[in-house]
């Protein structure tokens, strides 16, 4: 079978997986899971150089597969910064995602051939754990503390919020941040007049974006009261930032300053190097993706910790079709109910007393 | 005895802090066998690697040790009890500075012991802000059996950030050892004309110069070393082995050291087990495991680890990589010349406290002295500092007195 028509036939296998769980609710199940995710990999042992010599050097070659999707080699996220991880000729790319390059300053990329995959992951995980309430057709106005792709298209949570803008959204969307700015001004502006619309709204941010934006408004005594309906997405964490809130403190502001209870505020997981999200889903906080996303919880050894104990967290995406289906983070979490609950990231190495610990290494760089 | 510390001879001083470290040397000396479950609590260390800690402080705290740092910084013990003549020059007396504050931050194994001890030696009153594990209490409750008047001048708290806050104004001299952000509120708390004697975010590293690498033989020496003084208090201490430079052209190539070091390693895990790992470090060990072995695969480099993960070694990793950071990892990078190490201490602001080598090299030890490093030392004594020795590259007693003169 030719390179395009096996690609052709994947991407229709996986976009069919995706559109029945969106369209129709049919879930994905172990065995399905297990077959797609095992076709996949053995694709990309065809095709992605650099993943195929990593699988070699694992033992893991077309002739000596992994039995379990949860045995599939994870590539490291920092591997995106070493290789070009794509099964194809990245100048083929339509889609290049760029990492923020936190540790060495040098970011790493994510080719994408087609935007299907990713689109359809995105919209269908959206609506389902951002959306699921609306009635349909009802359109939301999207405030966004989020890159915004048209100055950073290299963004992958700036791309994403720009496409369910413009595929959800109600074509009044705004967006406030550049760089570290805010620009406060123009979304008071904004959020005034959907206020006065009686318009609710999806505000997205960054935790990070959301502190300064609430530490601005609490400054101004300012309390905004939004429509009924009206959420937050919130994502990213504080990657090295300074000033670190708990989740608590940090919603307790949101719904302070914007009028939206805790259980409108949705916080989203992902990554550059994956094209699906975890949302949380419910009270508890434990976050679910759709069922082509998957993950397992691995110790330094890299072997599976069991359900409920927290290690490294590796994401197994079948819409990673044309890069690496598996990648092992650095995230923390654990296996709980059916889903993970993410602890995060601790900062760089600590060490004691007179010593050198990574967070002041950095800021001496 | 009694009286205050400033009454008593600096001889019989000497004499007590000596006497009761000789106690706290003996592993069964019950005061210290009571400690040592909360210290592998607090540190996660394994107890071998805190008998080992415990040993190597309580050992080199010795009367001939303590009296030949004094006589070299002050020319004389006698300067601590009365004026002494000087040539050339007035009398002069070394006076306690006043009372002195030593606050250990997230330490190692009783780091804060040496400098409370030279305090001691100036006849200062010392407030120790002890750790959890309350080492220094129960040392300086060893010392009042020695002499009552440590009873008033030495004595030891629980270590609190917000008390520090509050009351380091009165402290004539404070030593402080933590994060550089730590050691600013905290000298940012002191009097103005204290004097202030901050450790803070330093690393060590090592040099094998190729023609210490004559044969098998000799690389296996290093590499034992180097081993241990990677695996002592699982890489953490300021004076663990942080990064490893190997030079080119030694009749043992890089790649036949590495695996000597990594055969090595596995010996120092039998008599050093590893301790506990937080599943932060976990993770990032993984994840650095894992990109090595990605790197390795597309033909830069070689990672060499054990099964169970109890270390990590990768050899000739980017120049760009700064040093792992992590329990038992480290990065073993091939050079041509010292002159790349200080490329790549530059480049990753790394400020040196010991270099491990071989041989006496010059350029080596230009290298280490161009590194700012406090002092050089052979590989598997890194971890092994001499009381006598310089820690950060300061004295160890004169910060804790004032000199007066008698120029009539």
């Amino acid at each position: 079978m030719s390179y395009n028509r096996e690609t052709a036939e994947l991407d229709a296998e996986i976009l069919g997986v995706i559109g029945k769980w969106h369209k129709r609710d049919r879930d994905l199940g172990e065995a399905e899971f297990e077959d797609l995710a095992q076709r996949i990999f053995a694709y990309q042992l065809r095709y992605d150089e650099p993943y195929t010599r990593y699988c070699a050097s694992l033992g893991v070659t077309p002739h000596a597969l992994p039995a379990t999707w949860r045995d599939i080699p994870a590539v490291p996220t920092g591997a995106f910064k070493e290789a070009t991880l794509a099964t194809f000729d990245p100048e083929r790319a339509v889609l290049a995602f760029e990492t923020s390059g936190t540790t060495k300053g040098v970011g790493g990329r994510h080719f994408m051939d087609t935007r299907a995959l990713y689109d359809g992951s995105l919209l269908a995980g959206f609506d389902r754990f951002m959306l699921a309430d609306l009635d349909g057709g009802k359109r939301l106005r999207y405030f966004n503390f989020v890159p915004n792709p048209a100055d950073r298209p290299q963004s992958s949570l700036g791309y994403m919020m720009g496409r369910v803008c413009a595929e959800r959204g109600d074509g009044q969307t705004g967006w406030y941040l550049r760089g570290d700015d805010l620009f406060v001004e123009a979304f008071l502006a904004d959020a005034k007049a959907a206020i006065a619309d009686g318009a609710p709204v999806c505000i997205a941010g960054t935790a990070f974006a959301f502190v300064q934006l609430c530490d601005e408004l609490a400054k101004r005594e300012i309390a905004l009261a939004f429509a009924p309906g009206s959420r937050v997405m919130e994502t990213g964490g504080f990657k090295g930032r300074s000033r670190v809130v708990t989740r608590d403190q940090l919603y307790a502001s949101i719904g302070a300053c914007f009028g939206i209870p805790a259980e409108r505020i949705v916080a989203e997981y992902s990554m550059t190097e994956l094209s699906s999200q975890w949302y949380d889903t419910g009270p508890t906080r434990v976050k679910h993706a759709p069922p082509w996303l998957r993950a397992k919880v691995v110790a330094a050894d890299g072997k599976l910790v069991p359900d409920g104990i927290v290690g490294a967290l590796v994401h197994v995406d079948l819409a990673n079709r044309g890069s690496c289906i598996a990648v092992q983070t650095e995230d923390l979490g654990a296996i709980v109910d059916g889903g993970i609950v993410l602890i995060g990231r601790e900062h760089g190495a600590e060490l004691r007393g007179c010593s050198l610990d990574a967070e002041a290494l950095r800021t001496t760089r | 005895m009694n009286g205050t510390l400033a009454d008593v001879p600096v001889r019989a001083i000497l004499r007590g802090l000596a006497d009761a470290a000789k106690r706290w040397a003996d592993a069964d000396f019950p005061p210290r066998v009571r400690v040592l479950e909360a210290i592998v609590a607090r540190t996660g260390y394994t107890l071998p690697v805190v008998e080992y800690a415990l040993d190597r402080l309580f050992e080199t705290i010795t009367e001939p040790a303590l009296t030949a740092t004094i006589v070299s910084e002050l020319g004389s013990l006698d300067a601590l009890d009365g004026f002494v003549a000087r040539k050339g020059r007035s009398p002069a007396r070394a006076l306690p500075v006043g009372p002195v504050c030593v606050v250990s931050s997230r330490t190692t194994i009783g780091v804060a012991i040496p400098a409370a001890v030279f305090a001691l030696c100036a006849k200062c009153d010392v407030v120790v802000k002890d750790r959890e594990d309350r080492l220094v209490s129960a040392f300086f409750a060893s010392l009042v059996q020695e002499h009552d008047a440590f009873g008033t001048a030495a004595r030891a708290e629980t270590w609190s950030g917000s008390h520090d806050a509050r009351d380091l104004s009165t402290f004539a001299s404070v030593v402080a050892y933590g994060r550089n952000d730590t050691l600013a509120e905290i000298r940012a708390a002191c009097a103005p004309e204290a004097r202030f004697t901050g450790f803070g975010a330093r690393a060590s590293i090592g040099y094998i110069p190729r023609e210490a690498l004559v044969d098998d033989r000799a690389a296996a020496a290093l590499a034992e070393g180097a081993a241990r003084d990677l695996v002592l208090y699982e890489s953490e201490g300021c004076l663990s082995l942080h990064a490893l430079f190997v030079e080119r052209g030694g009749h043992i190539v890089p790649d036949r050291f590495a695996l000597l070091l990594a055969e090595a390693l596995e010996r120092a895990h039998v008599e050093f087990p590893p301790g506990e790992r937080g599943a932060g470090a976990s993770a990032r060990l993984g994840s650095a495991r894992a990109l090595a072995a990605f790197r390795a695969a597309g033909g830069a480099g070689t990672v060499y680890g054990d099964g169970s993960a109890r270390h990590l070694l990768v050899l000739d990793p980017p120049a760009s990589d700064p040093p792992l950071l992590l329990p038992r990892a480290l990065n073993l990078h091939i050079v041509d010349a010292p002159v790349e190490v200080i490329a790549y201490l530059k480049r990753h602001g790394i400020a040196v406290e010991a270099l491990a080598t071989s041989g006496k090299r010059e350029d080596v030890v230009k290298m280490a002295v161009d590194a700012g490093a406090a002092r050089i030392a052979t590989f598997g004594a890194l971890q092994s500092p001499l009381m006598e020795g310089n820690h950060g590259g300061r004295l160890r007693v004169a910060d804790y007195i004032r000199w007066m003169t008698d120029d009539r």
